[in-house]
């Protein structure tokens, strides 16, 4: 009898709590607290990784910093920088928890999600594609059925095959390294990611020539970076910190640090590409 | 109750996602992954244990030596790390054909069945050796003076007694172990804190994703417990106060 | 080998939270034992006061903390510590404030049946020499209690250690952590994992022999005492 009302007032207790909206504006919360929390990955080479001398450092870490340094001029104060990590199937709830203000990472810009989040400009292109063992008979998403697909809790790669191809049978991992690691074991036939990430993962590993990132896109990926909803002016910064990088050719220099040829993962900018970039910077 | 009302923060709430589909059938099918592994391996864990923890009492010294390793080896490191040794360490050594038969049988699974048996297997021995240890050597002399034989004795008195002995902290370590089935998400393995993961994640309603994950783990456990509680209590004999207490990790 | 270029990363920021990651295994346990303890006498103390307005709120808190896995509760406070402080929260202080209250409703139980085994006759007998029901618990209850509850305690404290692990789910860099992410890399889980293996029996393996010793020297005493 006492367990069961126990049970009961617990269930009470949860279920009584009304629903609420109205947030503090982001840029009145760093002014407030004096840090900019960016949200990145720890596993997503050259994103946002863990280099060989244990640094955290990336593309998109580099970019957040361009957009910190445009904070601390609209604030008009120093703020401090910090890193969080946050995956797939955390960076919803970091965000709308304010535990970080930003997520810059490889997150994939959707309708769906912009139901939740708001999104700053395209920062990169790119489409799933799948990771095998070199030699592999799976050349496209059309060989997947049956096979067993690993893929990220929470990523668009995995929404995207449950709704399309059901028959591919899913193995869902926390993350990108376990999933990697049970590839390079067999116990996957395919790895699915963005082109980029598998390229990306591919130059990382020990024997690079051993894994082929294979298949036509079969999702497009426009990367962007992700802030909480009606937040006008924190947005306003973060796209003018991303257009001025574009148009000053800061953002060409750090694609090139990172994808260019002598980078470790040659990723070369497609003209589209380029002129994409380039056209998201409105006249001032 | 109250409390979230003035603290605006921006989130708005929508207990619909959890009866809609797919995330309803995502729910179920998460919490029958779990009682499959849990009850799975459960059944290896109590076989382990009762093995493991009568080798502990047996009076030939290799063997208790043999047990005791067994115990202080696999209960002393975190079942997080056994899991990952389980399925990305163990499996490497296996012949090539059991692998790939493994592989295309859900390696995922067994690695977990077999990460958390072995680990609670470890845990089980434990309680059953106290038990075991804690019947005074009393009851088997009044038995054979009595004029039983050692079987009997045992049948009759020992093991009734020790099964009522047990009973608490066996009931206890098996939450544990239903608990411990989270854990096998970071494997692959789509039990029910994965499925509640997995609707936060499509939706972005953490809060009554992870409310519904909770509510069902407190069920299971407060009736399980419930249901063990009036057992133990049907079943005690009055006057046996003495009781395997032993507080083990 | 690539434990030994390595290990210098695992030992230092996995287990002693030394780096630029705040994190470490040592750094989490030690100051959630001391949490945990704390709030566990609080909470094994209202759980045994007789105005139920006290003891039913506590024996509440213990069921559900009891009933769910140590997983949902690190996501549960992921989740709602960074709301209800406004802020952003490192993972350490976020998996810190998670295992206090974790801990502290196991620790609850601990103290609980710790002070119950403290014989009545003492709680009678300082009763009746005039102290209040304070001065009881302070000078004459606790003491003894702690005494019994120690070996309790330190099993508590073993099976907290091995639990840190499960922060590395939330990002927090300790031991497990730190060799997932090497062994991410340089993709040898064989190695990495058994290295930590062996560092968190070490840790362990000592704790409960230090365990054994302690009920060994408290069992004579208790013998001869009654």
């Amino acid at each position: 009898m006492k367990r069961s009302g126990v049970f009961l007032v617990i269930a009470m207790l949860i279920f009584s709590l009304p629903g609420i909206s109205a947030a503090e504006p982001t840029l009145e919360k760093i002014k407030r607290t004096g840090v900019f929390t960016v949200g990145t990955r720890t596993g997503s080479p050259p994103f946002g990784y863990i280099n060989k001398k244990n640094e955290w450092v990336g593309f998109s870490i580099d970019l957040a910093q361009l957009v910190h340094k445009n904070i601390e001029k609209k604030l008009g104060q120093p703020v401090k920088f910090e890193l969080k990590e946050s995956t797939p199937a955390t960076r919803i709830p970091l965000l709308s928890s304010m535990a970080v203000d930003l997520i810059a990472g490889t997150m994939t810009d959707t309708r769906a999600r912009r139901e939740s989040v708001d999104f700053s400009l395209t920062f990169f292109v790119t489409g799933a594609q799948f990771m095998v063992k070199k030699g592999s008979p799976i050349r496209g998403v059309k060989d997947i059925v049956g096979k067993r697909i690993g893929t990220q809790q929470g990523s668009t790669n995995e929404r995207a095959l449950r709704e399309r191809y059901p028959q591919a049978h899913l193995i869902v991992f926390q993350d990108q390294p376990s999933a990697f690691t049970a590839l390079t074991q067999g116990k996957l036939d395919a790895y699915t990611n963005d082109g980029i990430q598998l390229w990306g993962l591919k130059y990382k590993a020990p024997n690079p020539d051993d894994w082929e990132v294979v298949g036509e896109w079969y999702t497009y990926e426009p990367y962007g970076m992700a802030m909480r909803k009606n937040d006008s002016n924190f947005r306003q910064v973060v796209n003018v910190a991303l257009m001025e990088a574009i148009e000053g050719g800061e953002y060409f220099k750090l694609y090139d640090k990172w994808f260019g040829p002598k980078s470790e993962t040659p990723y070369p900018l497609s003209p589209e590409a380029k002129t994409f970039l380039m056209m998201e910077v409105v006249p001032k | 109750m109250l409390l979230f009302g003035f603290l605006s923060i921006p989130y708005e709430f929508q207990w619909s996602v959890l009866w809609q589909a797919p995330y309803d059938t995502w729910l179920m099918d998460g919490l029958l992954m779990t009682l499959k592994i849990s009850a799975l391996s459960w059944v290896f864990a109590i076989l382990l244990g009762i093995l493991f923890g009568a080798l502990r009492t047996v009076p030939f010294r290799p063997l208790r030596a043999l047990a005791a390793a067994y115990v202080e080896f696999f209960r002393n490191v975190p079942l997080l790390v056994w899991l990952f040794f389980w399925y990305f360490g163990a499996p490497e050594v296996l012949p090539e054909p059991i692998r790939q038969w493994l592989i295309h049988h859900g390696m995922e699974f067994w690695s977990g069945v077999a990460g958390i048996s072995v680990y609670h297997g470890a845990r089980m021995s434990e309680v059953i050796r106290a038990g075991i240890q804690s019947i005074p050597k009393t009851q088997l002399e009044a038995g054979l003076s009595s004029g039983l034989s050692v079987s009997q004795t045992y049948r009759l008195i020992i093991i009734p007694i020790a099964l009522r002995l047990i009973l608490p902290p066996v009931t206890n370590e098996s939450l544990n172990l239903l608990k411990n089935s989270s854990l096998a998400m970071t494997i692959g393995v789509a039990e029910l804190t994965f499925a509640t993961r997995q609707i936060e994640t499509y939706t972005a309603k953490a809060f009554e994703a992870f409310t519904a994950g909770t509510l069902i783990y407190l069920t299971l456990c407060l009736s399980i417990a419930y249901v063990m509680n009036r057992v133990e209590r049907k079943f005690a004999i009055p006057g046996l106060i003495a009781r395997a207490e032993r507080a083990e990790h | 080998m690539v434990i030994l270029s390595n290990a210098e990363f695992l030992l230092l920021q996995g287990l002693l939270g030394i780096g630029i990651f705040a994190g470490g295994t040592l750094r989490l346990a030690i100051p959630s034992i001391f949490g945990g303890f704390c709030l566990g006498v609080i909470l094994g103390l209202a759980r045994l006061a007789r105005r139920s307005w006290i003891h039913y709120p506590a024996a509440v808190y213990i069921e559900f903390i009891r009933g769910i896995p140590l997983v949902m509760v690190i996501f549960w406070f992921w989740f709602l510590v960074p709301v209800f402080l406004r802020r952003p929260v490192p993972e350490y202080w976020v998996a810190l404030t998670a295992f206090v209250c974790f801990e502290g409703a196991y620790i609850g139980e601990i103290v609980r049946a710790g002070i119950q085994s403290v014989p009545r006759g003492q709680i009678d007998a300082a009763t009746a020499t005039g102290l209040g029901y304070v001065q009881t618990m302070w000078h004459v209850i606790l003491p003894q209690a702690i005494r019994n509850m120690i070996p309790s305690l330190v099993t508590q404290f073993i099976v907290l250690f091995k639990d840190t692990s499960l922060a590395s789910i939330i990002g927090m860099m300790d031991l497990t952590k730190a060799a997932q992410t090497i062994s991410q890399r340089e993709l040898r889980p064989f190695e990495m994992y058994i290295f930590i293996a062996v560092v968190y029996w070490i840790f362990t393996y000592s704790m409960s022999r230090f365990s054994r010793w302690l009920e060994i020297q408290m069992s004579p005493e208790r013998a001869t005492s009654s």
